[in-house]
């Protein structure tokens, strides 16, 4: 029975008859084509929701697209990308007084809700017969609400936008701050004023970009360093300090704080010595740490070898001058200790060693004689002889008759640091991976040779205290009196500490200066450079190391010390004019 | 029964019978249920629970039962057809009489371990009844217009219920499926025009008898789109969502539209979108393609079928089986108004998922018996 049908087989259908039968095979078929029909239209439907139609919402309204932000100033971020400033929308109020009903009721209620203004201003400014005066600059939310709240109709706000500086007066210098119309008035805010409204491209402004203005600076560096020049201040009761970090490498300037400072959003209110830039703007005779220059330039002239000596056992009398060490040796002293104690008379010989002319193109090239590059408004350019004499020729060798900027000096000491190379300092993050500008004014053998005195300062000289296990801190340090008129002030001192770690392959350079601090009971009564300036370096050294992650080294590694094991050869003998 | 047990007394063994089971029947039923499964899976934002686990184990216990219909002799059907139509036009009655007294709409009846929704079942029993009815009938018989009017009542009166619960979908798939059998058996062409025409007159004359909110209502039903968020919300959300999916989809699980329960009735009458948005075009037209496999072979099998209860049956059976797919596949593409038939093998629903699997029983007991010959009366009389 199940055996397929044959196509001779007759079928014998029974009952109802084969018309029946024959008919409902011809309607099978109609049916199935009707439902073919069916299944198609299901599926060209699916093809025209699915792809054709664009799948959104019918008679809804199209939201526009948001407008972009536009704000007149971009903001302002450190290396790491954390906000150093940034502006907010706020309202200003103003008035047209022409269209005043009733000044006196306008005034009483505008100085109800405006607790601030006087109420006898207000109403000579709403009486007047201008079209535009200016209420108050700068509403809360909420003042602008009460004012709205008034509805007096000659009242109407500006938007405008107000400058914010989230950490306060921890980067002002540097950042510095606008006035009320959003105009930089110092720092960056001002020398970076057009940057800061256009973009890179000029194409558009930067603030409708949104790309905020990146700094070299690391806030935990600054913050860092802040800490430790506020406690040295304090501790030696100095009128003011300053410091600078400085990656050597590459110019970028890492932190840089001036004390005392202000407040840049009430810059207004802050007085001159705030506002005063010490790092950048203040003019120094450095004093001892521009000895550092003067042994680079010496052994870079070969004018003397590391070896070499000069006689330091009596002062030096230039016409009215005397040149004298400060708890002198009074024997022959070899070029190392000559730093190493920090010698006027052995780096005044050398600097004559060198030559008047050439000390000045080797200043001029380490960039010490005019003003530095930086982005900031606020520089100064360095004080020097202009005719340059004998006698200039030697105090300019242990650090007086010559001015500059502690940012001079953290620049100078990085070309040293950097091996021979100068980099332009600047407070803007570089490209990475683009090689950093820079101009060869050492040559590498001299640079190490510095590294090695600077170190052993650290380690058997003046610089003591500004070490860190690990971490081979170098240095020099200098206590500068501060000039009164034409004499110096014996009890009134510049301290100051130049230093670099780590001393096997300097990076970084940390410069601090002191304003007179004054001696305590730890210090002996010192206010020196190795007891003010230098242990602040060394505080700030081991914050940065934690900080950047620096691994220290072991300090006993024999391969390190063989690098900068520096001979102290007590007095070899070099022919010199003294 | 015992009489007709021994006049219809099979002719094949059941392993004979088992050995006429249609594979490839079963295994393109299978790759519909699993789709269903998966979509289930993915509803249940990727668990077996609520849904897919519970409508695997259904489908297991409906595969079983489908083989079993499928054995027992087809004859025995044809003689149990109209007691069927009978329990399920009671059941339905008995839905009605519950409904009333719960005050609202019910389409259930709950028998403690399962609820049974009768209108599932009379999809079933009425193209068995009206198979019956019209097995063996000469054209001549079938021109007579008394002729047709007991088949017509046994499709109102369901029709009329399922219509009052309310229920749409079933009301037409009811409707599609008894006429479709009106058709196979030969009823006149014009007969058909003339029930269309009848229709077609009465639709304006009860337009005017409905109140201002019954238009409004009926007027959204065929234009969802005039109250986005009411009526309208189900198949703007639907639309959307196929929109989203693509050619490829956003990936199994990924459907957001869904997911987001923007899409209501995800799992039950909406799920054809959730496998747009997730599979994409490509898999929306897989399973149609799936259907009209399925849908080919019951046609195949009615073409094949040597006796007219055979015929009538599967072809009643599959065409009840292409409403379902299509009503639903068109609802939620906003071709027709939204009417609530779920997709057959695919939604959730336990008794749906039984009546079609007995019904795909039906089919299959089709094929095996395809070369029986049956007598006006069902008589074994097969030769």
């Amino acid at each position: 029975m199940n055996a397929p049908l044959r196509a001779d087989q007759k079928l014998v259908i029974e009952g109802s008859g084969k018309q029946t039968f024959e008919l409902a095979r011809t309607r099978v078929l109609i049916a199935g084509v009707v439902f073919a029909l069916g299944f198609l239209t299901v599926g060209a439907r699916l093809v025209d929701v699915t792809l054709l139609q664009n799948g959104r919402e019918p008679r809804l309204a199209s939201a526009p697209p948001a407008a972009a932000l536009e704000m007149d100033r971009a903001n302002i971020v450190d290396r790491n990308g954390v906000l150093l400033a940034t502006s907010l929308s706020t309202a200003s109020l103003y008035a047209n007084p022409n269209l005043i009903i009733d000044a006196r009721d306008a005034a009483a209620k505008l100085a109800a809700v405006l607790p601030d203004l006087d109420r006898g201003e207000l109403l000579a400014k709403l009486a007047s017969d201008r079209s535009f005066v200016w209420i108050k600059r700068n509403l809360t939310p909420r003042q602008q609400f009460e004012v709205n709240r008034l509805g007096i109709p000659a009242l109407s706000f500006q938007r405008e936008e107000r400058r914010v500086y989230p950490h306060g007066a921890l980067t002002a210098h540097i950042v510095g701050y606008t006035g009320i119309d959003n105009r930089g008035l110092a720092g960056l805010e001002q020398s970076m004023d057009e940057a800061l409204r256009r973009a890179p491209e000029a194409s558009a402004p930067r603030a409708k970009t949104g790309e905020a203005l990146q700094l070299s600076l690391d806030i935990r560096l600054q913050h860092g360093l802040r800490q430790e020049l506020q406690r040295t201040v304090a501790e030696f009761d100095a009128l003011g300090a300053s410091g600078i970090v400085l990656d050597a490498r590459n110019g970028e300037i890492l932190a840089m704080v001036s004390l005392p400072d202000f407040d840049p959003v009430d810059a207004g209110t802050a007085e001159p010595e705030q506002r005063f830039n010490r790092n950048t703007l203040g003019l120094y005779e450095m004093g001892s740490t521009f000895k550092l220059f003067t042994a680079a330039m010496a052994l870079e002239s070969g004018a003397v070898g590391l070896h070499d000596g000069f006689d330091a056992t009596q002062p030096i009398k230039v016409s009215r001058f005397t040149i004298k060490d400060y708890q002198g040796k009074k024997r022959w002293l070899s070029v190392p200790e000559i730093i190493m104690y920090s010698s006027n008379i052995g780096a005044a010989k050398m600097a004559l060693a060198v030559g008047g002319q050439r000390q000045r193109d080797y200043l001029g090239k380490l960039g010490l004689l005019k003003a530095s590059t930086v982005e900031l408004p606020e520089i100064a350019t360095p004080l020097a002889p202009e005719r340059w004499r004998d006698i200039n020729t030697m105090t300019i060798g242990f650090g007086h008759g010559i001015s500059v900027s502690p940012l001079h000096m953290a620049a100078g000491v990085g070309a040293i640091a950097s091996g021979g190379v100068l980099h332009p300092v600047t407070l803007l993050k570089r490209p990475e991976g683009v090689a950093a500008p820079g101009q060869r004014v050492l040559s590498p053998q001299t640079a190490e040779q510095v590294w090695g005195l600077m170190r052993m300062v650290v380690e058997k000289g003046t610089g003591k205290t500004a070490d860190v296990p690990g971490y081979l801190v170098g240095g020099k340090t200098g206590s500068a009196e501060k000039p009164a008129g034409k004499a110096y002030r014996k009890s009134a001192l510049i301290s100051s500490f130049v230093g670099a770690f780590p001393m096997n392959d300097p990076r970084y350079v940390v410069v601090v200066v002191v304003d007179e601090p004054h001696g305590t009971k730890q210090s002996h009564g010192y206010a020196t450079g190795g007891w003010v300036a230098a242990p602040t370096v060394g505080r700030i050294v081991a914050r940065m190391a934690t900080l950047l992650g620096i691994k220290p080294q072991g300090d006993k590694d024999p391969a390190q010390r063989e690098l900068l094991l520096v001979t102290v050869s007590t007095g070899g003998k070099k022919g010199a004019p003294f | 029964m015992a009489s007709v047990l021994d006049i219809t007394a099979p002719r094949l063994s059941p392993f004979e019978k088992l050995r006429q089971i249609n594979w490839t029947l079963l295994l393109l039923i299978g790759a519909i249920a699993s789709v269903g499964f998966a979509m289930l899976y993915s509803a249940a934002g990727g668990s077996w629970e609520p849904w897919a686990g519970r409508q695997a184990m259904r489908f297991g216990v409906g595969i079983v039962l489908l083989i079993v219909v499928a054995l027992v002799d087809l004859r025995l059907w044809l003689q149990a057809s109209y007691f069927f139509y009978a329990v399920a036009l009671v059941l339905l009655i008995g839905v009605e009489l519950a409904g009333v007294i719960g005050m609202g709409a019910q389409r259930w009846i709950d028998l403690g371990i399962v609820q049974l929704q009768p209108s599932e079942l009379m999809k079933v029993a009425l193209i068995m009844a009206l198979a019956r009815y019209f097995h063996g009938a000469s054209l001549d018989i079938i021109g007579r217009p008394t002729f047709l009017i007991p088949p017509l009542t046994m499709v109102l009166i369901p029709a009329a219920l399922v219509m009052r619960q309310p229920d749409l979908g079933t009301a037409v798939l009811l409707i599609g499926g008894g006429g479709s059998i009106f058709f196979m058996a030969g009823v006149r062409w014009w007969k058909f025009a003339a029930i269309a025409a009848g229709a077609m007159v009465a639709i304006p004359t009860g337009w005017r008898m409905l109140r201002d909110y019954q238009r409004q209502r009926v007027l959204t039903f065929l234009d969802p789109e005039t109250d986005p968020l009411g009526a309208g919300y189900h198949i703007i959300q639907s639309k959307i969502a196929l929109g989203s999916g693509g050619v490829w989809g956003k990936g199994f699980l990924q459907g957001t539209q869904a997911h987001l329960q923007f899409l209501p009735e995800h799992q039950t009458d909406f799920i054809f979108t959730m496998l747009a948005e997730e599979m994409g075009i490509v898999g929306a037209l897989g399973l149609i393609a799936l259907y009209v496999l399925l849908l080919g072979h019951g046609f195949a099998i009615a073409f094949r079928s040597r006796n007219s209860f055979g015929k009538l049956l599967a072809i009643g059976l599959s065409v009840n089986f292409f409403l379902y797919a299509f009503i639903n596949m068109a609802m939620v593409m906003g071709l027709i108004p939204v009417v609530g038939v779920p997709l057959p093998l695919v939604s959730y629903g336990g008794t749906a998922m039984l009546a079609l699997l007995i019904g795909f029983g039906l089919l299959m007991g089709v094929y095996v018996h395809r070369d029986m010959r049956i007598g006006r009366r069902g008589l074994g009389d097969d030769f």
